[in-house]
């Protein structure tokens, strides 16, 4: 017989352990969380994926040896070590990179983590022809002949897997034309993201490889939705700067109409709105009066802009450009992007360190366009009647853009003609320079990473070539190259001491007028009533931290 | 008469009036000739007539669009005037709100039916883009009938090798899935355009989805009217030609034309209907008009894209392409009952 | 007849083949549509742009390019350019949307253009007849996408009755996957029941006035037993082979429109998306899916009536 002490204390027992389940509110159903999503991911696979859709969830799948921190804003962009001990030793010239393993790694599949994995990860992506290769090619020494056949494996990478160091030798300054002293960021990147050797090296969208981060893909089909649960074997393995997450299953589902996404989860039917996606301008009213507790909009750092062709009439003309600044009509764009544009003047976006704290140049950001200045500086500069073509993407709201842009260009004295084509041959065609009259038009860049040297391959003259060009306004100032050849090799870590510099570059672009930027992107955070709202993190990097989200 | 292959059974193609030359002294005393016995059945018919009627009041207005556009509207097609207000019911709003929804119908002169999603003149669009879209149906079916009559009747005339070529290439046309075909040429020729040596045509001019909209209908025209022609040519009347002496091409045009006339002309309003519809289709689908310019299919698409808000914008020009598609198939309904009463001719698909 | 059945299989195996080159050759003269600039994305440099290119086999002549395609084809390898995805694999996954939107839509409007076709020709004349007449033509002259809209809008939205788009699979949801298909259905049969129903009345009419029927009459048959068992079978067969045509057309893509307007994820859209992203790949798979039925269909339609009637046999 329980005698009645040992009585009371195990019945108080079985009262706080049921207590404490439904403190958790721990039925079947509250572990899981749906999320919708308006546009499938290119392909979940580290190797092959490069749109948001797949680095939102590849990023807490498979961590790199370095990673970013899990907070918002500035603190988000901050690197952190992932899979590596440390942040890399760098060699004073800053050409070697040294990282060691954190020993007692495993997959999620059980199988221990080599350092040799990591070569053969950034092998495997360049097989796969993922969109960020580049990073790799014209940085590390010897991926480029991997890339194109010559080698069998990148000789600049050396590892020892009984120590777990790993050494990377970078492509000297003069021969790169990419920013080396951003490179630990490429190491962030979900691409680099180990996966075990031996992975087979095609893209494998419904059944991606195994990684070693939070959580695991359970059950994927490709382009109609898939689960992720909970990796058990992350917890033990103590990574400090990675959370191991507390919801238990995330369900994805491709919906393809944003209006029905929004819907769902207005009425709680479903419990997160794809960030990337946009929420229609008619149902703002109703989301924002219903469920004003759980939605907020949030600047990202992508900017909007266009660009002219500095080499060619009437561009060339410094007043000219200053004129199409003066007329941008920003409250326009804001409106048909349903609200979901910060009007802006200067390149770099805000949460990027180098965004300017200064007054816009020519009229305020968030003012009306000054049309008559406008057309008095065209007048000036002697090329009124000049005809333009300006280029835009046929789909909403670029459309828009376009249309509203050669209005505005006709207004002020020019004369402009639209040539929109399909986004799939856009960047292409206005890349290409056998295209003709690429004058103005439409661009826009969404951060690879948080760090300036991404945004000003766009305006750098050693970008420039005859297909796949990014320079679309072909900018080649000397003050610019000269002010690069300074940033570019300053380490990631030690960004904030040239922030001065990066604002003084950022404000000098503005004022020469070289891209005529008019916003920046705003996404929706917009969840149902059973997520902790104030708990969610909206990472600068990969918008949804779904590590953070906790139920009500 | 025999059945052609590729003719569901049961069809009657309006050949019952046979031109068959009459006798000088019987000239004088020969009834009503056949075309004028359908007019008169044609003029009976009040509810096609009714129909016909709508159609050309449609195209009428769309024609005054310059007139709309300047002097009641002030506004172009493509202007956007996203910042205006307008005064409504007493009210003072803004044509596109904050939210980028725009504004519905105001009964006034200006934004009669209301803007689009850029601020723009809704009724002043649609009847610019009523323009086009009617240009286009027009035309592409002028283009089908010209071809598909050539067609037909070399390759039911002269059989042997160039009617195999020639239904070769029908086959592959009418095989190929009508809006895949209408969606891929158009994606491609509108970022190319077309460059035939001889002349050439802008990625963004009307003369495209025309063009492509003409030939995907040549084969739906050409092989009943060839299988037509496989018939009279064994005809006694032929035969009576050759003998005297005429030659192919006359014989083509003197005999066997005036015969198939009749079905081509049944055809016409068949045809210009389902060229509007696809020209709405592809415009939908982002492969026919090019923005700016506006058509009803192009609208419809802008419209819809705007959902849940401003129905108006998806509205409007989808009723109104109803309204004159539906003119067209009614009074063409009509022309057929008139030529043959009992005849029953349809597109196959 | 054997003869018959050859020559069509040899012109259909020639038409297949006739469709897979222009579908390439369609895409070829693409200015800036070289797939590698496309593939290889924003960042790339010219010596990564050249190494995609060799990788997925660009830099050979054109007509290397189309056997080789054509060949992954028919082993099932073929991938897409923008996902490096099996294009097989996609359609499968796509196939049970278009199916079920194809057949439930064909079932619908058959039925329903027999009945109001019926109904019309026997109260020919009458108000019926002519109001019946009037619905199907505005069903002639309804764009689908148009159609859909407002059925999605109102219907789906406005008074929340049935749910907006989205496919749901016939095994996970049998209740969710008809009130998902119940919009698609109607947008997509409203077209064929008015042409159906005009089509059945026209000829059931003229059947009537055959001298077979007088016959049946003289034999003593009641109307009702003339009107089933001659007249309706008579003028039901075209209705058929009619039928069979617009089938095949539907699945092979004018169920594009609607499954886009619903967002169906059928094989149609799959074809347009594909298509405006100019992924070359699926466009010819589907292409030459939707022509094959075509012509499969139309191959049968014909031979059924050449085994009918001899007199086609030859001429034809």
């Amino acid at each position: 017989m329980i005698r009645s002490s040992r009585f009371i204390g195990l019945v108080a027992l079985l009262a706080t352990s049921v207590l404490g389940l439904s403190a958790c509110g721990g039925t079947t159903k509250s572990g899981t969380v749906t999320i919708l999503f308006g546009t499938a991911a290119d392909s979940l696979d580290p190797g092959f994926g490069y749109t948001t859709q797949a680095a939102e969830p590849d990023w807490i799948v498979y961590t790199g040896l370095l990673t970013y921190r899990h907070a918002e804003g500035k603190a988000g962009g901050e690197l952190v070590p992932g899979l590596a001990q440390s942040l890399p030793k760098v060699s004073a010239d800053g050409l070697t990179y040294t990282l060691t393993l954190r020993p007692g790694l495993v997959y999620s599949n059980g199988k221990p983590v080599k350092a040799s994995d990591f070569p053969f990860t950034l092998e495997r992506s360049m097989k796969l022809n993922w969109g960020g290769k580049s990073f790799f090619t014209t940085n590390i020494v010897g991926a480029a002949a991997y890339d194109s056949g010559k080698a069998s494996t990148i000789s600049g990478i050396k590892t020892n897997d009984a120590t777990g160091k790993i050494t990377i030798k970078l492509v000297s300054p003069a021969k790169s034309l990419r920013p080396y002293g951003a490179f630990p960021n490429v190491l962030a990147f979900p691409s680099a993201g180990l996966v075990p050797k031996g992975t087979p090296m095609t893209n494998e969208p419904n059944s991606p490889p195994p990684g070693d981060g939070p959580y695991m893909f359970s059950s994927v089909t490709a382009n109609k939705g898939y689960t992720l649960v909970q990796n058990p074997r992350f917890a033990n393995q103590h990574i400090p700067d990675v959370p191991a997450g507390h919801i238990k299953t995330f369900n994805i589902q491709i919906v393809s109409t944003p209006q029905q996404e929004a819907t769902q989860v207005l009425s709680n039917k479903a419990d997160n709105f794809d960030p990337a996606d946009e929420i229609p301008g008619s149902l703002l009213p109703q989301i924002q009066s219903q469920a004003g507790n759980r939605f907020k909009e949030v600047t990202t750092a992508q900017n909007f802009y266009f660009f002219m062709n500095t080499k060619t009439k009437p561009f060339n003309s410094q007043l000219v450009r200053e004129a199409v600044v003066y007329g941008l009509d920003r409250p326009t764009y804001a409106k048909e992007a349903a609200g979901f544009l910060t009007p802006a003047c200067f390149f770099l976006p805000p949460q990027i360190i180098g965004h300017p704290n200064a007054a816009c140049p020519y009229g305020p950001a968030d003012g009306s366009p000054n049309l008559t200045k406008a057309k008095a500086l065209v007048q000036q500069s002697g090329l009124a009647g000049t005809p333009v073509t300006v280029w835009g993407e046929n789909t909403s709201p670029r459309k828009e853009y376009a249309d509203t842009y050669a209005q505005e260009l006709n207004a002020i004295g020019l004369k402009a003609t639209e040539k929109l084509i399909a986004r799939a041959t856009y960047f292409t065609t206005i890349g290409n320079a056998k295209t003709p009259n690429v004058q103005t038009g439409f661009a826009d860049w969404q951060q690879d990473f948080p760090n300036p040297s991404d945004f000003y391959l766009l305006v750098d003259a050693r970008s420039i070539q005859p297909v796949n060009n990014q320079n679309f306004g072909q900018v080649d100032d000397p003050h610019i190259q000269a002010a690069l050849g300074t940033l570019y090799p300053v380490p990631a870590s030690k960004l904030t001491t040239v922030a001065r510099q990066w604002q003084g570059l950022d404000t000098y672009v503005a004022q020469k007028a070289y891209t005529a930027v008019f916003g920046y992107n705003k996404s929706p955070e917009f969840f149902s009533n059973r997520i902790n709202f104030p708990s969610v993190i909206f990472h600068p990097v990969y918008f949804g931290d779904w590590t953070s989200w906790t139920l009500k | 008469m025999a059945v052609e292959p590729g003719v569901p059974a049961g069809t009657r193609l309006p050949g019952a009036f046979e031109a068959v030359p009459l006798a000088p002294e019987e000239r004088h005393i020969a009834g009503i000739g056949p075309y004028r016995l359908a007019l008169r059945r044609l003029r009976r018919n009040r509810v096609a007539l009714a129909f016909g009627a709508l159609f050309l009041l449609i195209v009428g207005l769309c024609l005054l669009a310059p007139i709309y556009s300047h002097d009641i509207a002030h506004i172009g097609p493509n202007v956007g005037e996203p910042n205006a207000t307008v005064h409504v019911g007493g009210h003072t709003r803004q044509v596109l709100n904050a939210n980028g929804v725009p504004i519905g119908p105001t009964w006034h002169s200006r934004f009669f039916f209301g803007a689009d999603n850029e601020g723009r003149d809704v009724a002043v669009r649609l009847l610019y883009g009523g323009r086009n879209s009617l240009q286009i149906g027009l035309v592409a079916a002028l283009l089908t009938i010209a071809l598909a009559t050539i067609v037909g009747l070399v390759a039911g005339y002269f059989r042997g090798i160039v009617d195999g070529v020639l239904s070769r290439a029908m086959d592959v046309i009418w095989s190929y899935p009508a809006v895949l075909l209408g969606v891929a040429l158009g994606t491609s020729l509108a970022l190319g355009g077309l460059d035939l040596g001889l002349f050439q045509v802008s990625g963004s001019s009307l003369g495209i989805p025309t063009a492509i909209i003409g030939i995907v209908y040549v084969p739906y025209v050409a092989k009943p009217l060839r299988g037509q022609v496989l018939g009279l040519r064994e005809r006694e009347f032929v035969d009576a030609a050759r003998a005297q002496g005429y030659g192919s091409l006359r014989i083509l045009v003197s005999e066997i034309l005036p015969n198939v006339a009749s079905t081509i002309i049944v055809f016409v309003p068949l045809i210009v209907a389902n060229a509007i519809l696809l020209e709405a289709a592809l415009s939908y689908l982002g492969a026919g008009v090019r923005p700016p310019n506006p058509s009803w299919g192009t609208m419809i698409a802008d419209g819809i894209h705007e959902l849940p808000g401003a129905i108006h914008e998806t509205l409007v020009p989808g009723i109104m392409l109803v309204l004159t598609v539906l003119g067209i198939n009614v009074f063409g309904d009509g022309v057929r009952d008139a030529l043959d009463p009992r005849a029953t001719v349809r597109i196959e698909r | 007849m054997a003869r018959f059945v050859v020559r069509r299989l040899i012109s259909m195996v020639a038409v297949l083949v006739a469709i897979s080159i222009l579908t390439f050759v369609i895409f070829q003269v693409i200015p800036n549509g070289d797939p590698a600039l496309r593939l290889a994305g924003r960042t790339a440099t010219p010596e990564n742009i050249a190494s995609v290119r060799h990788a997925w086999g660009f830099d050979k002549p054109i007509y290397v390019q189309y056997l080789r395609t054509m060949r992954n084809i028919f082993d099932g390898s073929v991938i897409s350019y923008t996902q490096e995805v099996n294009v097989e694999d996609q359609i499968r996954g796509d196939l049970p949307a278009t199916l079920s939107l194809s057949i439930g839509a064909g079932v619908i409007w058959l039925f329903f253009g027999i009945v109001f076709g019926v109904i019309s020709a026997i109260k020919a004349g009458r108000f019926t007849d002519r109001a019946l007449t009037v619905l199907s033509m505005i069903g002639v002259s309804f764009p689908v996408f148009f159609l859909g809209a407002l059925l999605s809008y109102y219907v789906g939205y406005k008074w929340g009755v049935l749910p907006q788009g989205n496919y749901v699979p016939l095994t996970q949801d049998p209740v969710g996957w008809l009130t998902h298909l119940i919009m698609p259905w109607a947008a997509l049969s409203v077209l064929f029941i008015g042409i159906y129903a005009r089509v059945l009345r026209n000829n059931f009419l003229d059947t009537m006035n055959e001298d077979f029927v007088r016959t049946a009459r003289a034999k003593g048959l009641s109307e009702r037993q003339v009107i089933i068992r001659h007249v309706l079978r008579n003028s039901l067969v075209p209705i058929i082979s009619l039928w069979g045509l617009d089938f095949a057309a539907v699945i092979g893509g004018g169920a594009i429109l609607t499954e886009s307007v619903f967002n169906l994820q059928g094989v149609g859209q799959y074809a347009a998306n594909s298509i405006q992203q100019l992924d070359v790949p699926p466009v010819l798979v589907i292409t030459m899916f939707g022509a094959f039925f075509v012509v499969l269909l139309s191959a049968a339609v014909d031979m059924v009536y050449a085994f009918l009637n001899p007199r086609v046999r030859l001429s034809g």
